[in-house]
């Protein structure tokens, strides 16, 4: 739990787009084998303490960018380096997380069980668990639920307790593929702006997060990546130059108006 | 006015009617049922019961078939109470024998099929032989094991041990190829370690199918206890059920055989009843398939 230390200084990010080279994606293609082409020819480079949106539509490759980023899925063509390593690598040596699109919890154990899981695979002894697993708990707003089975949650707070699960490693790099889709307005706000509070505090983390609302995009990230479907490409990359730290008034503010309307220009191409 | 206030108490009287015949129905349809959901279970099946039994003996009765042909129910009771030390060391010793045998194919089939789910080599290179020799009939190779064991409660055992112990393996290694892959994926994204991966993923989630193999074992072990003292006799001990069918059959005590097969069937129904309870103990606090049955 070294990373604990970066989170507990008071760093704050006033600027962005400043970190080296994270991912770096070369004609990457993705075929899986049952024929279907879900990537091709995708170029493109990550920087560290970035937080870039997915948009796109429903099957253009947007989990499969990501498994490959984590190493669980082998690309087809071209490259991909994350630090100069292949993904396998990467993920040995670093502290990497994944919110999947489904909240893959185990149904036997319990939610602090749960989300203890990464810590216990990880031989963390189990005081310095049970107190991250409370942090986490209390950020995602399910403190009351800790010895609930997952069964007896509802959708969304399950897909809470699985960000819950993904924030207790403390990482590095936090992928998230769709993790709010299913909460609603309110709860959504909130973990966005708690996110938001998280990545703010440690400037090399980096956050990449699928979603389909360009309001959510607009609001979160430094970068937005718009890809098409058939076969699954990069069509734009856009840079949010806005400050941060962003909060309500920058949700009614008309630059954030204007942004909405600049991707969803983008989306509709 | 008026008309305007007699609609309303109009309606009054019939919300009030209303509300007591809802208070009421619900509470005796409710009584009703409760009696019903009981009788309904209980009731038939004993009566049918009683039906079969009377009607057995009354027939057999009227027709006068000697006992050691067609026992009538009476019969049975009676050679069971007459030989009741000799059957209940019978129903003893099938219990222990087809109990060692379960116990083995259970560890053995889930340690086997954790040895062959780790490995997608070992796994590739070992199960076709498994299948292979499932397909053998226990019977034949039997009096094998016999030779090999000498008769008696060894042999019993290892006859008992090999019928329960391939639903056991091929149920559990179903079970641990069963996970999901995302689940798996979470896995190896927290660089777990195989056996990590095995004792919190893999295992758990195979338990429902590992369940259903118990379910399936058990009662192929009593059938195999039986069908070795078959073969086996009654070695250096005692003789169990098995045992104990082949002499009455041969004396044509008919009447002692049938409690023999009886108490057999009470036995596996009984074992059956064990594990089944066992089983539900263990998925109700563990598993979201249990609950949906
Ligand atoms: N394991 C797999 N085997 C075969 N095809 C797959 C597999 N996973 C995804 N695909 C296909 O690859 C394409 C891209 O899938 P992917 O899951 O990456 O889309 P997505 O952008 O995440 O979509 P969504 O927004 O609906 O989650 C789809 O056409 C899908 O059918
Ligand atoms: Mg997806």
């Amino acid at each position: 739990m070294s990373s604990q230390h970066a989170f507990a200084s008071e760093t704050q990010r006033e600027t962005t787009g400043k970190g080296r080279q994270l991912v770096a994606m070369k004609e990457l293609d993705k075929v899986y084998g049952n024929g279907t082409v879900a990537l091709s020819d995708v170029n493109m480079t990550i920087n560290e303490g970035e937080f870039i949106c997915f948009l796109g539509p429903s099957g253009c490759g947007k989990s499969t960018i990501f498994k490959l980023i984590a190493g669980l899925e082998e690309r087809t063509r071209g490259d991909i380096e994350i630090l100069g390593m292949s993904p396998k690598e990467a993920r040995k040596q670093s502290d990497i997380a994944f919110v999947f699109q489904d909240h893959t919890l185990l149904p036997w154990c319990s939610v602090i069980d749960n989300v203890m899981l990464p810590l216990k695979l990880r031989g963390v002894p189990k005081q310095e668990r049970l107190q991250e697993a409370e942090r986490v708990l209390a950020l995602v707003g399910l403190s009351d639920h800790r010895k609930s089975l997952p069964r007896h949650l509802s959708g969304g707070m399950k897909m809470r307790v699985s960000i819950a699960r993904a924030l207790a490693s403390r990482p590095k790099l936090l992928l998230m593929d769709e993790p709010f889709g299913a909460l609603d307005e309110i709860t959504r706000q909130s973990l966005q702006d708690e996110l938001l509070k998280i990545w703010q505090q440690d400037p090399s983390m980096t956050v990449l997060f699928v979603t389909h609302n360009t309001f959510e995009a607009v609001y979160l990230s430094t970068q937005i990546v718009a890809m098409t479907a058939r076969p699954g490409r990069v069509s734009a990359v856009l840079n949010v130059d806005e400050p941060f730290p962003r909060d309500d008034s920058f949700r009614t503010s008309a630059a954030f108006s204007q942004w909405v309307r600049t991707v969803s220009e983008h989306m509709q191409h | 006015m008026k008309n305007n206030v007699q609609p309303s108490a109009a309606g009054h009287a019939y919300a009030s009617s209303k509300s007591t015949t809802d208070s009421g129905k619900p509470v005796i349809a409710q009584r009703n049922s409760a009696f019903k959901g009981w009788g309904v279970k209980i009731l038939p099946p004993l009566i049918a019961f009683v039906v079969f039994i009377g009607g057995w003996e009354l027939i057999v009765k009227l027709l006068g078939t000697p006992a050691y042909i067609f026992p009538k129910p009476s019969d049975i009771v009676r050679a069971a109470a007459e030989n009741f030390n000799n059957l209940m060391v019978s129903v003893w010793t099938t219990i222990v024998e087809a109990v060692l045998g379960f116990l083995l194919s259970i560890v053995l089939g889930i340690g086997g099929a954790i040895l062959l789910a780790s490995n997608r080599y070992i796994e590739k290179a070992i199960y076709p032989y498994a299948v292979i020799l499932q397909t053998i009939p226990i019977v034949a190779i039997a009096p094998i094991i016999v030779i090999w064991f000498g008769a008696g409660t060894n042999a019993i055992v290892i006859i008992s041990f090999l019928i329960g112990f391939f639903p056991m393996l091929s149920n559990t290694l179903i079970g641990l190829h069963s996970t999901d892959t995302n689940m798996l994926n979470l896995f190896t994204l927290y660089n777990a370690s195989p056996l990590q991966t095995m004792w919190r993923l893999r295992i758990p989630a195979a338990l429902p199918y590992i369940v259903a193999g118990l379910k399936i074992s058990c009662t192929l072990a009593v059938v195999g206890a039986i069908v070795g003292e078959y073969v086996a006799g009654i070695g250096g001990g005692k003789g169990g059920l098995g045992y104990a069918i082949t002499i009455a059959a041969s004396q044509l005590q008919t009447a002692f055989l049938f409690a023999a097969g009886l108490s057999a069937s009470v036995l596996g129904i009984g074992l059956f009843l064990i594990v089944n309870y066992l089983s539900s103990l263990l998925l109700s606090s563990w598993h979201e398939s249990e609950m949906k049955k």
